[in-house]
């Protein structure tokens, strides 16, 4: 027994921490968004077993002691090689071409069975140690839910410790380990040479990883692409893959001033998870000519001396050496990134002339939010990162947190300022434009939530051909700003877009823009028509809030029809990828599971009001923890620091404490269901209502004591969100045992749809709204569960 | 017998089986879209366009679209070609010089109304099948360099046009310094396969400014007014 419960426990880390990783491997090789496709196929392999117990219980059951080493072995082989046969080249899929190339869809199936496999070979093994000791299920339950979060936390430390493609290998170990521990005396001879022969096969692929293929337009593979371009620093963490890229063609001086006649010097750029993270520029103060002082970037410099800055999400520094080129004397650069900002000061001090350890610059490595809500002292600038990708980046980053881009975001940077101090915050121009729209917005908001009724006053904008920079000022602009304004734009062939005084004639004077309508729609932003620009334009471009922290997602739902009719039924896709991406993938789950779920429900014929009992009781609850889990995950972000951390803290605090609870409800009456599942529901609206304020006032303490407060906030919910399922488990089995595999399928199914549901609602509604209808899933599944009539 | 069956072979060898699809794509996507300059929409008659996509694409050569050509770069659609050409004003006696040339299509729509093309690309993998294509369909007076495209190519110019066709986050200076007076130059700005906005620099003695032009294709996005 005791050997069983380990084993149960080594194969739920390792399936929770392979998920971890194939997240990881995704967002390198395409993008972030696939995360969610990771979650709903992990917990699809869940679902899918529940239903191949119920159709193949007897057959299975009679051999339970030779499938049960045989399929956790199996669950680490496949581990060690569906990377690879994701990767081979008849299977690898580019998301760029999903639109474009037909034969994609099928290699995006072919990846998903392959992800598929392990998931559901180590989830068949759970259920049928589940079906088996269902007298014991809180046991197997709890080392289920303990396993699964130590495979969380686990997975974080693998990150540091090896490559990303070495990873799926040290995870394989886990479950093939776990087959050996329960072979029985009798299959000894016929499993360990099985067993033997899957530790050699992850040891191979250990030492020999499949490399891993990023999608062509992927920003590393495209920059590796340049001549004598060469990786010459990398470094793998849980933040993501480092990789610092040098080449004598890479260049950076983005919407560069025509004004400009020098040369530019190349640059190292540094890549997270082969994305573009930033390009690395030198302390250059003894240079007049630098090129930042020729882009847009330049304006608040241009308008008054800077003393004290503050540059948020400093990235690879290009700010905060501008900051230091303009001769500011306190410089404050805040970025999450710890391997990032090592490379900085070490591998990369020579790029950057030691930049970071200069004494007029200091480096916070912590979440730019919560340095905002600790910090306490004011400054002259604050800068934010730019805006969008050049040229767009097809709305890749539309299911991307920005909490530094909120209404509340800007309201404590606001704060932050001296009576003469600015927000500076930068935007690529796009078309259709949205991203210098809603910028604008956010600003026009924050003034009015500070009671201030003539924004013109308070904004400037400049443009050049492809970049508007907007500076809001706490103080209305001088007479004498407005004038270094002007002066700047003139002698940098720069438009002014917003002054007190404008003129519709400067406005397009160097950079002429033929489709003006962007002037009208940056005045009606500013006048009272804003909420009439925002529900009129074919773009969402209300701004963000700490609810729906989604900057970069413009898409209106309504305005897909016009949009398509527009830019053609090709180009459409492009336009706005990440949003269709999730929207497609919640489509593909919702069939899956139907397939799954409902149509062996019809072969088994469960009749009568049972069979929509077991579905609501234990859909409700697949819903309901996931809802809950993903909203806790986004509010312990701000308080934590960084979403990593918050991630591992939330999940392995709600399984651990889940398990626990799960544990515990082995000696309780399944008659307490109906009270557990009322203190349930009950106190994940006292959170929804109550974690914010708390979070926020206890902010300030030190890291350590946050830990240790997100487990006493998460411990209490989450042990009780650990009882239900077992219980209803024991009272459906009391009454009809052979229904358990289903409940165990239905929950996974469930589980399964509400990775991409609560994304789209969070997207769509905000975070308030997943955490409702989280309750009200539990409400539901125990109105039904309040007297369990599964007959 | 003989003869007239080597007669009919060699006429469907040096048949186009693509002309009527080009013919078809120059009415209903380029003049149909008000791109009007007489040698453009000559030379985008005549230019192969299958030829310059890869083998597996043919069929799809002429559709209203972008298409990918391998290192993560495309072959722009037909529109987008006509209508950046068009904007230079190119014409005989003109040397134009392209930045990115991709497997080839934009330098021989050039090639074909103008006197010299010089065109650079900096994927070596591009840049050698470009060059050949180019040689053996005969667009002789397209010069092919593999080399960075931020230096221009000082020694051929000036030049009486510049054409970018890959997108760049900064407009390189040593290009508008090979920019003759009155020169112009085209820039696109845009992802892979959603080309948006086309930036055109004007020179005129010191005086630079640039134009950003919104393809007639999408009329300007507003609503409500």
């Amino acid at each position: 027994m005791v050997r069983l419960v380990i084993a149960v426990g080594l194969l739920s880390a390792a399936l929770l921490a392979f998920q971890l990783v194939l997240m990881q491997l995704l967002s390198i090789v395409q993008w972030h968004h696939f995360a969610y496709m990771v979650i709903s196929v992990a917990l699809l392999g869940f679902g899918a077993s529940g239903t191949f117990l119920a159709l193949a219980r007897e057959w299975i059951m009679k051999r339970a002691e030779l499938a049960l080493p045989l399929l956790m072995i199996l669950c680490g082989t496949a581990m060690a090689i569906v990377v690879g046969v994701s990767q081979s080249s008849g299977v690898r899929f580019d998301s760029y071409l999903l639109f474009v190339e037909r034969e994609q869809i099928g290699r995006l199936l072919l990846t998903y069975l392959a992800f598929f496999t392990p998931f559901f070979l180590g989830a068949l093994a759970v259920g049928i140690v589940f079906v088996r000791n269902v007298d014991q299920i809180g046991k197997f339950y709890a080392s289920n839910l303990l396993g699964s979060g130590l495979g969380g936390l686990s997975a974080v430390v693998l990150l540091w410790m090896f490559a990303p493609q070495e990873l799926p290998a040290v995870v394989a170990f886990l479950p093939v380990l776990s087959g050996l521990l329960i072979v029985s005396a009798e299959n000894r001879r016929g499993i360990l040479p099985v067993g033997a022969a899957a530790l050699a096969l992850s040891a191979y692929f250990f030492y020999a990883p499949s490399q891993l293929q990023l999608s062509d337009y992927k920003s590393l593979k495209r920059t590796l692409n340049l001549p004598h371009a060469q990786i010459v620093h990398e470094q793998s963490s849980p933040y993501g893959l480092v990789q610092i890229v040098s080449s004598p063609a890479l260049r950076y001086a983005p919407g560069l001033s025509l004004a400009y006649r020098g040369s530019l010097a190349n640059r190292d750029v540094v890549f997270n998870n082969a994305d573009w993270f930033g390009p690395v520029f030198a302390a250059q103060r003894h240079v007049t000519a630098h090129v930042l002082r020729y882009t847009t970037f330049a304006l608040p410099y241009a308008m008054q001396e800077r003393e004290r800055v503050l540059v948020l999400q400093a990235k690879t520094g290009m700010f905060v050496a501008q900051a230091f080129e303009q001769h500011a004397r306190e410089i404050v650069a805040v970025e999450a990134h710890s391997v990032a900002v090592s490379a900085l000061k070490r591998e990369l001090a020579s790029s950057t002339d030691s930049l970071f350890f200069h004494s007029a610059i200091s480096v916070h490595t912590v979440d730019p939010r919560t340095f905002l809500q600790s910090d306490t002292v004011r400054y002259d600038l604050i800068v934010l990162p730019t805006l969008d990708a050049f040229g767009g980046t097809s709305g890749v980053y539309a299911l991307q947190e920005q909490y530094l881009l909120t209404k509340e975001a800007f309201r404590e940077m606001w704060n932050k300022l001296t009576p003469t101090g600015a927000v500076c915050i930068t935007s690529w121009m796009d078309y259709p434009v949205r991203n210098p729209l809603r910028a604008l917005a956010t600003l026009v908001e924050t003034l009015a939530d500070e009671g201030i009724t003539q924004p013109r006053q308070h904004i400037a904008a400049v443009r050049s051909w492809g970049m508007v920079t907007f500076v809001m000022k706490r103080s209305p602009l001088s007479v004498q700003e407005v004038q270094n304004i002007r002066n700047f734009c003139s002698s940098m062939m720069f438009d002014p877009v917003l002054l007190p005084d404008i003129n519709s004639l400067e406005r397009n004077r160097f950079n002429i823009m033929q489709d003006t309508s962007f002037f009208s729609l940056v005045d009606g932003i500013l006048s009272d028509r804003r909420k009439t620009i925002y529900s009129e334009y074919d773009f969402n471009l209300a701004p963000s809030t700490d609810d729906q922290p989604y900057f970069s997602q413009f898409l209106k739902w309504g305005s897909v029809p016009r949009i398509r009719e527009f830019f053609g039924e090709h180009a459409f896709p492009f336009l706005e990828l990440g949003s269709l991406i999730i929207a497609v993938t919640l489509v593909q789950i919702i069939i899956v599971a139907v397939l799954l779920i409902l149509l062996p429900l019809f072969k088994k014929k469960m009749m009568g009001a049972g069979r929509w009992n077991v579905i609501l009781l234990f859909g409700g609850l697949g819903l309901g923890y996931m809802f809950v889990e993903m909203v806790l995950i986004q509010r312990f972000v701000l308080f934590l620091g960084h979403p990593i951390y918050a991630t591992a803290a939330v999940i392995g605090a709600m399984l651990v404490c889940s398990g626990l609870g799960s544990w515990v409800s082995s000696r309780l009456s399944p008659s307490l269901l109906t009270r557990i599942g009322l203190i349930v529901a009950f106190s994940i609206l006292v959170y929804a209502v109550s974690i914010t304020p708390i979070l926020h006032y206890s902010i300030t303490l030190p890291q350590w004591l946050k830990i240790v407060l997100t487990f006493l906030l998460i411990a209490p919910p989450a042990f009780v969100m650990g009882m239900p399922f077992p219980l209803g488990l024991r009272s459906l089995s009391q009454q009809r045992e052979g229904v358990i595999p289903w409940a165990w399928g239905i929950n996974g199914c469930m589980s399964v749809i509400a990775a991409p549901l609560a994304m789209l609602l969070a997207v769509e509604f905000g975070f308030s709204v997943v955490i409702v209808c989280a309750a009200a899933c539990y409400a539901l599944a125990f109105a039904v569960g309040r007297q369990p009539q599964f007959d | 017998m003989r003869m007239l069956l080597a007669f009919f072979v060699a006429v469907l060898l040096l048949s186009d089986p693509f002309e009527s699809a080009r013919e078809k794509m120059v009415r209903t996507q380029i003049a149909a879209r008000d791109v009007s300059d007489s040698a453009t929409l000559r030379a985008m008659r005549t230019v192969q366009r299958h030829r310059f996509v890869p083998e597996s694409w043919r069929d799809a050569a002429y559709d209203d679209r972008p298409l990918p050509i391998g290192y993560g770069q495309t072959i722009s659609q037909p529109y987008i070609v006509a209508y950046m050409t068009e904007l230079v004003k190119p014409q005989r006696g003109h040397r134009v010089l392209e930045i990115g040339t991709g497997s080839g299509y934009q330098a021989a729509v050039l090639a074909e109304i103008v006197d010299s093309v010089f065109t650079i690309e900096i994927i070596t993998e591009l840049a050698k099948p470009a060059a050949d294509l180019l040689k053996s369909l005969g667009y002789g007076n397209a010069v092919v360099k593999n080399a960075d495209g931020y230096y221009g190519w000082k020694e051929k110019g000036p030049f009486d046009a510049i054409v970018v066709t890959a997108a760049a986050e900064h407009i390189p200076p040593p290009l508008v310094e090979q920019l003759k007076d009155d020169g112009k130059m085209i820039i696109p700005v845009g992802t892979p396969f959603f080309v948006q906005t086309l930036t055109l620099v004007e020179k005129r003695g010191k005086d630079i400014s640039t134009k950003s032009l919104i393809p007639v294709r999408f009329v300007p996005f507003t609503r409500g007014k």
